[in-house]
């Protein structure tokens, strides 16, 4: 278990881990809980047609259709809850990835073995990275298997597909945090503004289509990457997942050398 | 193996910010050496420490393992340096076995009969998680996994200050153990007392500069000697000024005392002795009040009261 700096970053994460996975699955069994009375109240598509426009798109994908299952996930789940949960995992283990191991002043430990500090940067982000696609793999899962239960039938491909942009948003954000933790060893700061700035990035995309300025850098913002293209309907879209990689080995690449440079804390 | 320079330290600088940690350290460590590194808290040791172990990236200068650079190339001198932190840092939750595991894994060699060896000279219990070991026991558990690898080199930055004393004596036998095989070590502490046994050399460290550098043996030869005689009649303190190496004299009516170097015996027991003496004590000053007395540090490290100059050679 303790045969690498990945391995053991793994085994320490391993009760968060079960905790974020059970978390998951509780939460989309709630939204599948309640899909039988909001599929048998068409009223539901009504209310959020009557939504003001700016609200409609802060919290429900345009163009969503309560009353089917695609819909409705895109809305409730894929809209909001399942993002929040993905980037708060990504941008905390990012943020701790260095920084952390530098407050609890077991850097030194670590590094006074040969290891490079590219490699435990490279570790860290692999760690980071494999989980956040488990997460996403879990809650992808439950949509499917707890779908069925409730007759909320979603495709599997599709399914997979958004879950494949959900982990690669995550990444991103959690990449950045790692970035700034490599850079800084500052856990707070490259936890807080990693968030705040996927705040800004949901609110671009969200509300491109009403002000134009945001419209103009909507497509920078990797929430677009992740949902404008509908993925549960349309499935892949490779353009986009190239567009979040590369984001993603930009922000390593810088990481590792942020942390090759500076000194480390006691 | 040819008898190559272990640690090589050039003009050493180091600047954080606007302060000056390090100010110019240039020292050498061979094979087989002990080296202490003796000052104050603060004066510069574990910065100097974790430049070699190329955490810190010196402000100019170099720091070199084996001809090595510790900045530039820092997995290669890791490979050769095992490091005993001032306050073990540990991962909380793993045990004292699960530590020798990833350590003995990162570096890619078995250690495990060995660092269980180890642990049961030092008498430490591997099965422990971290967080319920005493301080010494960190310390140990640190010691088990900086020696373990079998490193060229050793880096102990004030290494005992939290083991007893019969664990200490472990300690220096198996620094014996490791210089016996061509092995050295850089051991830092705030006091003469923790190296003296074990010291090869020691060098003084006062606010980011070495002020001496001395070889233990010639520390002894000018150990001090403690001298106090009573004379049947009042003597002139001008009688006794002029001994050279004589420090600290006090002449009070009929009372002297003063302390002596081995050079200065003779002439000084010679002028005692054409006078009529009643009373006469001599002994030899244990080696820390030697060092102290040449560069003024009190016993807790402090060098507030400098009394004597630079020794430096």
């Amino acid at each position: 278990m303790l045969t690498s700096v990945l391995a053991k970053t793994l085994r320490d994460q391993g009760k968060s881990i079960l905790a974020w996975s059970a978390a998951l699955v509780l939460i989309v069994a709630m939204y599948a809980a309640v899909w039988p009375s909001v599929r048998d109240q068409p009223s539901m598509g009504d209310f959020i047609d009557q939504m003001p426009e700016a609200f409609r798109s802060m919290f429900a994908t345009s163009g969503a259709d309560m009353s089917t299952p695609t819909g409705y996930i895109q809305i409730e789940l894929l809209s909001f809850m399942g993002p929040i949960a993905v980037l708060m995992y990504a941008i905390g283990a990012g943020a701790g990835a260095i920084g952390g191991e530098e407050d609890r002043h077991t850097m030194d430990l670590l590094l006074s073995n040969p290891v490079s500090r590219g490699r435990v940067v490279a570790d860290k982000f692999l760690a980071m990275a494999l989980v956040t696609f488990l997460l996403a793999a879990v809650m992808g899962l439950s949509l499917v298997l707890e779908g069925r239960l409730v007759d909320l039938d979603l495709p599997p491909g599709e399914v997979a597909a958004t879950m494949l942009h959900l982990a690669l948003l995550g990444v991103v954000f959690g990449s950045l945090a790692l970035a700034l933790s490599a850079a800084t060893g500052r856990t707070g700061l490259s936890r807080g503004l990693p968030a705040g700035l996927a705040v800004v990035a949901y609110i671009v995309n969200a509300l491109a289509p009403l002000v134009e300025s945001f419209d103009r850098i909507q497509k920078a913002s990797p929430f677009y990457q992740y949902i404008a293209h509908d993925p549960l309907r349309s499935g892949v879209a490779w353009d986009s997942v190239m567009v979040s990689a590369g984001t993603i080995a930009v922000l390593v690449l810088l990481a590792i050398l942020a942390f090759r440079r500076r000194d480390v804390a006691a | 193996m040819p008898t190559e320079t272990m640690v090589r330290l050039t003009d050493l600088r180091k600047r954080f910010g606007k302060n000056i940690g390090l100010d110019g350290i240039s020292l050498t460590i061979e094979p087989g050496e002990v080296f202490g590194y003796l000052g104050p808290n603060g004066a510069g040791k574990t910065t100097t420490i974790r430049i070699l172990l190329g955490m810190l990236r010196p402000t100019s200068g170099t720091s070199e393992v084996l001809g090595l650079d510790s900045w530039r190339q820092p997995v290669e001198v890791h490979r050769l340096v095992g490091y005993v932190p001032g306050e073990p840092a540990l991962y909380d939750r793993l045990t004292g076995h699960q530590h020798v595991a990833y350590c003995a894994h990162l570096r890619r060699r078995d250690d495990r009969k060995r660092s269980l060896e180890l642990a049961d000279r030092l008498g430490l219990d591997l099965e422990r998680p971290a967080r319920t070991l005493s301080r010494g026991n960190r310390q140990k558990l640190a010691v088990i996994l900086a020696v373990m690898s079998r490193p060229r080199l050793l880096v102990l930055d004030e290494p005992t200050s939290g083991i007893d004393p019969l664990v200490q004596q472990v300690f220096h036998a198996i620094l014996r153990e490791h210089t016996a095989e061509g092995g050295s070590a850089l051991f830092s502490s705030h006091v003469l007392g923790e190296v003296e046994r074990v010291a090869d050399r020691i060098g003084v460290v006062r606010k980011g500069r070495l002020v001496a550098v001395e070889r233990l043996q010639d520390l002894a030869a000018r150990s001090l000697h403690q001298v106090r005689a009573r004379f049947a009649e009042d003597v002139p303190a001008e009688d006794f000024a002029g001994v050279p190496g004589l420090r600290d004299l006090v002449v009070d009516g009929r009372n002297l005392s003063c302390s002596a170097p081995q050079s200065a015996l003779d002439s000084l027991l010679k002028r005692v002795s054409a006078r009529r003496v009643e009373d006469f004590e001599c002994a030899e000053a244990p080696l820390e009040d030697t060092f102290l007395s040449y560069y003024g540090m009190d016993r807790n490290g402090s060098t507030e009261n400098t009394a004597a100059g630079r020794h430096a050679d």
